[in-house]
């Protein structure tokens, strides 16, 4: 009791930065050291269900994580029924470091960035935790350049993919969401974490999301026109998926097509990453000994990879902003999801 | 940092446990802690949750009265606070009114038995039977037991400072009981799981690594079954796994104490203390009696 209210004095909130749909985000300090942090408020007594999924999960997860590429939980106070989560603070992430037009993306960065991200999974995944939420606005960049893995809202820890738990299909923001999940697959591994790492390399390339479709189904379609319908060969048993629908043909065109600039290396871990057959796809530590990493360029170091000037920071520090709807489908029955596809 | 944060209880939390201050006995804070643990498993059961959160719960539930006194928080309340959170954390989340619903049949069915034993000693009729009257969706009862339930979620985890982390031993169990070659003995692995179970009804799992909690219950099995494991002082079995004799038989004693026959006072009275108000009025009446026999 003491020591909550002794840790609740020692952070100072100063300005809010972002509201989400179940916090509100703060810029905040130490008392004393004057270290800023991020405090995320988690709102509570709102929909009076007691405190919210995603807030435990992200206390339970980021408790146990320490690792130079997954956000740091400083710490934990509550204040009267709120929940306080004191984060490192980070100034800005991928996707506006993306949308931010003015600079040139060398080789070089993108692996920098590459193998940051991959460093940071293959230490949740080596801690049996899934992150399920992987996007560029997740990726946060700290002031020496430093790309962190934020948001463990959607994370689990996951077990033997065989006889274990179902979990839902319904994660993963849709543009990076893998096809087993867009199936309905209720049995999934760390390989669903490393589809959104792809995505995530080809919208590095590309500067725009590589595969966006506007609906579940319009995402399949979107995923097959890119990269080909696959075949039973290619993925056994796909067909046999709870929400599997024949979308129809569409032919395999080479990544080298629309990846133009890309070295031979950076197309072979693409594609390792676009590997239907989700036990076949690369794993996030086979992924960071992929010749890519080292094969010349080498990595540009963290500290000099391109910023976004503070004149056009669009958004200090990214409230989990998966969309609404995702927060409610995931409340919403397996079985009432699929009546309705 | 401090001793909140730790997942284990400090030598000064087991010695003198917040509740002991407030001058509970200590064994009746044993055997409230038991109640509180069997109403967790009971409601688990009648909501079909998985063991692996009613186990959870449990240990947060222990726990917790290494912080905070029972006359602060009920049992109950806690318990089902308990549960609560440690469905969310092994994600298999229950509804609250389920919870609810359940939590007030067992507490119903308890202050039943009360009210028929006490009845019965009194007068020589014969007892009715148990029937439960559900609340009405929209009662009073319901909305004063959810707010006890959001409270409760919310103090566990303020109060053990969010280490919400569970560890069970069930599966360490289980490999130990392979290297020590008795995985195909007969009554071994059943009787250890067992042991493992009921142990959760003591504050074990907040007081010793899960670790060694594994062992104890192989210790006392193997006692039961008579059967022999080296033991040597120089290398007994159980340092293969870095646990100290000391530890595994204050474990055992812990484990043993929940078998010790009760009166039916006893059983009664652990019953009835099940909610903070009757526990303060019962610590008040205790207080009276000791005053006046000493004046």
């Amino acid at each position: 009791m003491e020591l909550n209210d002794q840790t609740m004095r020692s952070w100072i909130k100063e300005a809010k930065v972002g509201e989400g749909t179940y916090a509100v985000v703060y810029r905040g300090r130490h008392a004393v050291t004057g270290r800023p942090v991020a405090i995320k408020k988690i709102k509570i007594g709102q929909f009076k269900d007691g405190l919210d999924m995603s807030a435990i999960r992200e206390v339970k997860y980021l408790r146990e994580l320490q690792h130079p590429n997954v956000i740091e939980l400083v710490d934990v106070f509550s204040a009267k029924t709120n929940l306080n989560l004191v984060l490192e603070f980070l100034d800005s992430d991928l996707e506006v470091v993306i949308k931010d037009r003015s600079h040139v993306f060398l080789p070089a960065d993108i692996k920098s960035w590459m193998a940051m991200t991959l460093r940071g999974l293959e230490f949740c995944h080596r801690n049996w935790i899934l992150h399920r939420d992987l996007k560029p606005n997740n990726l946060l960049i700290a002031s020496d350049g430093q790309l962190k893995i934020a948001d463990f809202g959607l994370a689990r820890d996951f077990a033997d993919p065989n006889p274990g738990f179902k979990m839902t299909w319904q994660v993963i923001t849709r543009w990076y969401r893998p096809p087993e999940l867009l199936f309905g697959c209720r049995h999934y591994s760390t390989a669903v974490d490393m589809w959104s790492v792809g995505t995530i390399f080809a919208e590095l390339m590309l500067r725009v999301p590589y595969m966006a479709g506007d609906s579940d189904l319009d995402q399949i379609k979107t995923i097959f026109r890119a990269l080909g319908t696959p075949t039973e060969e290619e993925w056994p048993g796909h067909t046999k998926l709870p929400n599997y629908v024949n979308i129809g043909q569409f032919p395999k065109s080479p990544l080298n097509l629309l990846f133009t600039a890309a070295s031979s290396e950076a197309l072979d871990l693409l594609a390792k990453c676009f590997i239907y057959e989700p036990r076949r796809r690369i794993t996030a530590k086979e992924g960071l000994h992929h010749p890519y990493f080292f094969a010349l360029p080498h990595p540009t170091h963290p500290s000099k990879l391109p910023k976004v000037a503070p004149t056009t920071k669009a958004k200090p520090l990214q409230v989990d902003d998966y969309e609404d709807d995702m927060q409610t489908e995931i409340k919403t029955t397996y079985r009432e999801k699929r009546d309705k596809v | 940092m401090s001793v909140i944060l730790s997942p284990l209880a400090s030598l000064q939390q087991i010695a003198n446990t917040p509740s002991r201050e407030d001058g509970i006995p200590e064994d009746i804070e044993e055997d409230l802690r038991a109640y509180g643990c069997k109403l967790i498993q009971q409601a688990g059961i009648l909501l079909k949750q998985n063991q692996v959160a009613m186990a959870t719960a449990q240990v947060l539930f222990q726990r917790f009265w290494f912080v905070t006194s029972m006359k602060q928080f009920g049992i109950g309340d806690m318990g089902m606070g308990a549960l609560y959170l440690a469905s969310k954390l092994e994600e298999c989340p229950i509804r609250m009114r389920d919870l609810i619903n359940v939590y007030d049949v067992l507490l119903s069915r308890a202050r039943h038995t009360l009210a028929t034993s006490s009845v019965a000693a009194g007068a020589s009729s014969s007892p009715t039977p148990f029937h439960y009257e559900p609340m009405s969706y929209f009662s009073q009862r319901f909305y004063d037991l959810k707010d006890a339930l959001v409270v409760a979620e919310m103090q566990i985890l303020k109060r053990l400072g969010f280490n919400v982390q569970v560890q069970l031993p069930y599966g360490t169990m289980i490999n130990y009981i392979r290297v020590l070659g008795l995985a195909d003995v007969e009554g071994v692995p059943q009787k250890a799981w067992g042991y493992l179970n009921d142990s959760l009804q003591t504050p074990v799992y907040a007081i010793y690594p899960f670790p060694t909690i594994a062992v104890a219950c192989i210790f006392l099995t193997c006692r039961q079954l008579q059967i022999p494991l080296p033991e040597e002082p120089s290398h007994p079995w159980w340092s293969l796994f870095d646990a100290e004799l000391e530890d595994i038989t204050s474990i055992c004693g812990y484990i043993l104490r929940l078998y010790r026959p009760r009166s039916e006072a006893e059983k009664q009275l652990v019953m009835a203390l099940v909610s903070k108000k009757e526990l303060r009025k019962w610590l008040d009446m205790e207080q009276q009696a000791a005053n006046r026999s000493r004046g």
